[in-house]
């Protein structure tokens, strides 16, 4: 395999120049850097500090609002890691921090359940198959703005078309984003359907790469769809599908518009996600330190999360 | 081995010239950041930034393009650009704009938006801007006591130029079809409430629901309606009070009497106007502007005098909106010139009716234009003398206020309330501890 290390001893195809010596390549007296890795880290220089500007610099500075008493202009006094305690203490993030995680585990099971159902069914040959793809990529196609308003649309209010359905149905009179349960449910599900179709790709895609000859030798052994389904199709695509819940674990614990634009985090909090609350710290209580601390702690979290579910990703490779 | 290849560039070349594009947006950050003087002082090139809200139809804005573009201002002075700024994360936009030194010299904005800012250092006081108003009778102009709405113990913090007032509303086509005659009391109201939800109408119409502010002013108000409030004379919390927890138990018994809408905790501000375009709707709470919000049904629309409550107190809930000038600003005279300008122009937005609320001058309340609509006079003459705001009941407004309207406790109290389950006391002790983690800060 060639690398950059072992390169440097090759002949140089478009100067034609020998391969430059041990010596040529350090700096004099053999100290400190050489001159090829100087020009490597200048190369890389720029979008490091580019970087370092877009990423680091927000990133220290909102650590500083994490520790103040300020607003968005003026930094304030500092307070240590009383925005934290603050945090940690009050009810409301950990109702918010329990939805997160209801949020999270339907939204990541639940789309990844229909992603890869929809994707078994794709693979088999059923007319207009090119068609159905394209249709069921459209939740996640369309814009969340979008999305968010015609669900609204459909069950905002007792007029509309669902609880009219429902009605009729003998369900009685539903208020789907005033009852708080029903609420939960009804942006959990708006998650699924809007993320189901990534998961769907994501599957596709594994499904894809697996040899269709294995599933001869297993037919051949005598094993059943189901069996074949849980000890072949499951552990050959489980590298991917341990990528999509990372990812998607990312999604939905991050995922503003979903929940903000449904409901806003109501009814009185039932559907208050962390980064739903957080951003409420912020810009509507007009309350920096304490929002900014939230995100950190939500940043924490999903770093163990992600962390965890990557080291399982490596224990397949290994396997 | 830095010979260029032709046409080509050498090595050390190369790294220079990325050196200098990484140097060059350094250094104009740092010259930018350095530069607290005229270059972006609320408009580059002298020039002064007025950034105004979509106060209205698309008409409004521009119509304000017309009016800025329009002025001429004083020698040596720049003219005045004009920037449209969305409600949606403007409290983001301003902050960020005014950290780096590129916000604007004047602007309309948030009803208290002028008091968070100037509680930051931000805002230059109108204290010289009203003397001159006072020399050439325009302060005389504005109707009475909304001037004083402005003023804090440092200063008049912006000149008020719109009040958005919160008017009872009623259907009239559906009160006749339900036999209810318009209320002038809680019990009319009551009554009014049971009559209409006998055909399927909500007598008291409001909603609380993703990003709509409604219900908590609507709350508000009637807790102001009942000589009640957020506040004690002092400006601290003072929620658990006898007027809030009848005003609040009022509500209660209109959401279990089935008069407030099921839903209406989670009707966003277009689900309400949906509800009072389909008919839904026969009495609420709304803005001046509901008859061209709801005009399926606009001409049965029409504005309802002040209640009078239990407390036998007559009282609304209004916002005075305003013109703030900030100390970013290429000259506070330059400041005060242009915002004279404007003021002698907002007539304009009446005299070519563009989805406003309710004037604050005399001069527009009276005249013939504004006067072809019952219902924006009716605001004027009604409700307004007895409006208050949001700090009531002290008189002065302050910078928390900014929080409190849209805040997070206001929001999740007025939808407790819409779902009739609390006990109005709790709900307002509970208020109470959040506005004081509010306020404190």
């Amino acid at each position: 395999m060639r690398t950059l290390t072992d390169s440097g001893g090759a002949p140089s195809a478009r100067t034609g120049r020998p391969p430059a010596t041990p010596r040529s390549a350090t700096s004099a007296g053999g100290r400190g850097l050489s001159r090829r890795a100087i020009t490597m880290i200048l190369l890389v220089a720029p979008a490091l500090i580019l970087l370092l500007l877009i990423n680091a610099y927000p990133l220290v500075v909102a650590a500083s609002q994490s520790v103040h008493n300020g607003t968005l202009i003026v930094t304030g006094e500092f307070v240590a890691l009383t925005n934290y305690a603050d945090v940690l203490t009050s009810p409301r993030f950990w109702s918010a921090a329990r939805f997160t995680l209801i949020f999270t585990v339907v939204g990541v099971f639940g789309s990844w359940l229909v992603g890869m159902g929809l994707a078994l069914l794709l693979r088999t040959r059923i007319p207009g198959r090119g068609l159905f793809k394209v249709l069921l990529m459209l939740p996640w196609v369309v814009p969340i703005v979008v999305s968010a308003t015609a669900w609204n649309w459909l069950v905002g209010t007792a007029t509309s078309p669902v609880p009219t359905a429902a009605a009729k149905l003998g369900f009685g009179e539903l208020t789907f984003l005033a009852d708080p349960t029903l609420a939960a449910i009804t942006v959990c599900v708006f998650k699924v359907w809007v993320s189901f179709p990534f998961m769907m790709l994501m599957t596709s895609a594994a499904l894809a790469a697996v040899d269709a000859t294995v599933y001869e030798a297993a037919g051949i052994d005598g094993a059943s769809r189901r069996q074949q389904f849980v000890h072949i199709t499951l552990p050959l695509i489980s590298r991917s599908t341990y990528i999509s819940w990372i990812l998607m674990t990312i999604f939905c614990v991050n995922d503003f518009p979903t929940i903000y634009l449904l409901t806003g985090g109501g009814p009185v909090d039932a559907t208050s996600s962390l980064v739903v609350l957080a951003y409420r710290s912020v810009f509507q209580d007009l309350q920096t330190g304490p929002g900014v601390a939230i995100a950190f702690l939500m940043t924490l979290v999903l770093v163990i999360i992600s962390t965890t579910l990557y080291r399982q990703i490596r224990k397949v490779d290994i396997a | 081995m830095n010979k260029a290849t032709p046409g080509g560039v050498t090595r050390r070349g190369f790294l220079g010239l990325a050196g200098a594009a990484i140097a060059a947006p350094a250094l104009a950050a740092c010259n930018v950041s350095g530069n607290s003087g005229a270059n972006n002082s609320g408009g580059g090139g002298g020039s002064l930034k007025f950034w105004d809200m979509p106060w209205g139809t698309p008409a409004y804005n521009e119509l304000g393009k017309k009016l800025v573009t329009g002025y001429t201002p004083p020698e040596g002075s720049g003219k005045a650009t004009y920037q449209v700024i969305q409600w949606n994360g403007f409290y983001q936009t301003f902050s960020s704009a005014i950290a780096s030194k590129t916000g604007p010299a004047v602007s309309s904005g948030a009803g208290f938006q002028a008091f968070q800012f100037a509680d930051q250092g931000q805002i230059a006081y109108a204290d010289d801007f009203i003397e001159t108003l006072k020399k050439d009778g325009t302060y005389d102009d504005f109707l009475p006591g909304v001037i004083d709405t402005m003023k804090t113990d440092k200063g008049y913090v912006a000149v008020p130029w719109q009040t958005d007032v919160r008017p009872f509303w009623y259907n009239k086509a559906l009160l006749d079809q339900a036999g209810a005659k318009v209320p002038t009391t809680w019990d009319e109201l009551l009554a009014a409430g049971l009559a209409l939800k006998k055909i399927g109408v909500s007598g008291f119409a409001t909603g609380s629901g993703a990003d709509n502010p409604g219900g908590s002013h609507h709350m508000v108000a009637m807790m102001i309606n009942n000589g009640g409030g957020l506040f004690d004379a002092d400006g601290k919390p003072d929620c658990v009070t006898e007027a809030n927890i009848q005003a609040m138990s009022f509500v209660r018994e209109l959401t279990n009497e089935g008069i407030i809408d099921k839903g209406a905790v989670s009707y966003t501000i277009d689900n309400l106007d949906t509800q009072w375009n389909n008919k839904k709707a026969g009495i609420g709470i709304h803005s001046p502007g509901l008859a061209a919000r709801a005009s399926k049904v606009g001409k049965d629309l029409h504005v309802m005098s002040p209640l009078k409550s239990p407390s036998g107190t007559v009282a609304g809930l209004y916002f005075v909106n305003n013109l703030m000038m900030y100390t970013n600003t290429p000259s506070q005279e330059a400041s005060e010139a242009f915002l004279k300008y404007y003021l002698s122009q907002i007539h304009t937005y009446w005299e070519n009716p563009v989805g406003m609320a309710v004037p604050v001058l005399k001069s527009i309340a009276s005249a013939d234009y504004f006067a072809k609509d019952p219902n924006q006079v009716a605001i004027v003459e009604k409700w307004i003398p007895v409006c208050k705001t949001y700090a009531a009941q002290k008189t002065q407004s302050f910078a928390a206020l900014a929080a409190v309207d849209g805040g997070q406790p206001l929001a999740k109290f007025a939808q407790t309330m819409l779902q009739g389950k609390t006990d109005p006391k709790a709900a307002l002790t509970t208020l109470q501890q959040g506005l004081e983690s509010i306020v404190k800060r």
